[in-house]
């Protein structure tokens, strides 16, 4: 079961990638770019809603992409700009994507694929993912050699991530 | 009681700003010392005036003090007093954590940065102001990989009651 952590900086480019097994990282990339535009498309809908941190909740959005290649993917996508946004991507065919998606009031994503067939991840606990995340993400801000803008190269940060691909695998 | 985190970025801007503009580590190394030394000088009066400790009758007590009431002082952290040389003239101070430390990850290009070496200035500075001249560095750093952080400070002689040592 395959799954992806992503790190988008606010100009949409990647500063940190990681996917199991590693040669789906391309198709990845893809999908996570394919996500941000439904992000971006979400976040101009809700306009202004200066809504606290875990507020709003949108329903399907229909893939376009086929990943066949995959067993049972579930691709969710959870943003919050200043809020929450829950995006379910079924694939119409064969197999069920779930994309997580999460969005800093700094502007930088996260974004989550989840892999499984078997075990649909509660809301909680993608959640404190992404709590997790944004918190290892904060510390290696803190880090003074980091230059915001540089690809993410902490050891910290990449265990915490393993420790999450396998837990959410 | 100011944030502490705001003081280590402010450590940690310090410490990359002087990568940047030495481009050398042990150069870095040596001018963390010198800052430290002249913070230490300094620093020993706030700490005699706040915390009224009166002469160490030898160096073991001197380490005591150190470690119980100076770092608990500034730092916040009480290290443990270790690996007294037999001849009672060399000590270890073993740190479980550092506040100057936090978040930071040294690059792979700086590998021989010590970078919270200026602790070791502000314990030389501050101990030749009361007339001990010692040698302190770190034998064990977390951030290159050991377990503890371990500052090793050597006892080389008592110096004169002479007029101060001015800035390096």
């Amino acid at each position: 079961m395959a799954v992806c952590i992503a790190v988008i900086a606010k100009e949409n480019y990647p500063l940190y990638i990681r996917s199991v097994p590693v040669q789906n990282e391309l198709k990845f990339h893809y999908t996570v770019h394919t996500s941000l535009d439904v992000v971006e498309e979400k976040i101009s809908a809700v306009g202004k809603a200066m809504a606290d941190q875990r507020e709003l909740y949108l329903g399907l959005l229909y893939p376009t992409e086929d990943y066949k290649v995959y067993p049972s993917h579930m691709i969710i996508v959870y943003y919050t700009p200043v809020c929450i946004f829950f995006l379910l991507i079924e694939n119409i065919l064969l197999y069920r994507h779930t994309r997580y998606g999460y969005v800093t009031n700094s502007k930088v994503k996260f974004v989550i694929v989840v892999d499984s067939s078997n075990t649909s991840l509660r809301d909680n606990e993608i959640r404190s993912m992404f709590r997790k995340l944004h918190n290892s993400f904060t510390d290696v801000m803190c880090n003074p050699f980091y230059n915001p803008g540089d690809t993410i190269q902490s050891k910290a940060f990449d265990s915490m991530v393993s420790a999450m691909m396998v837990q959410a695998s | 009681m100011t944030n502490a985190e705001l003081f280590t970025l402010t450590y940690g801007a310090l410490v990359t700003q002087l990568c940047k503009d030495y481009e050398n580590d042990e150069e870095v190394n040596k001018q963390l010392d010198k800052m430290g030394y002249n913070i230490g000088v300094r620093l020993i009066e706030d700490f005699l005036a706040r915390s009224s400790v009166g002469r160490c009758q030898d160096f073991r007590e001197t380490a005591d003090v150190i470690a119980k009431v100076a770092f608990k002082m500034y730092l916040g952290i009480t290290p443990s007093v270790t690996n007294w040389s037999p001849a009672g003239d060399e000590f270890s101070l073993i740190l479980e954590s550092n506040p100057l430390v936090d978040f930071v990850e040294l690059p792979d290009n700086h590998s021989s940065l010590v970078y919270s070496n200026l602790l070791c200035g502000v314990l030389r500075g501050a101990l030749e102001m009361v007339q001990m001249a010692v040698e302190v560095k770190f034998s064990q750093d977390t951030l290159r990989g050991d377990n503890v952080t371990e500052i090793r400070m050597k006892f080389i002689k008592r110096m004169e009651e002479n007029l101060p040592a001015g800035d390096e």
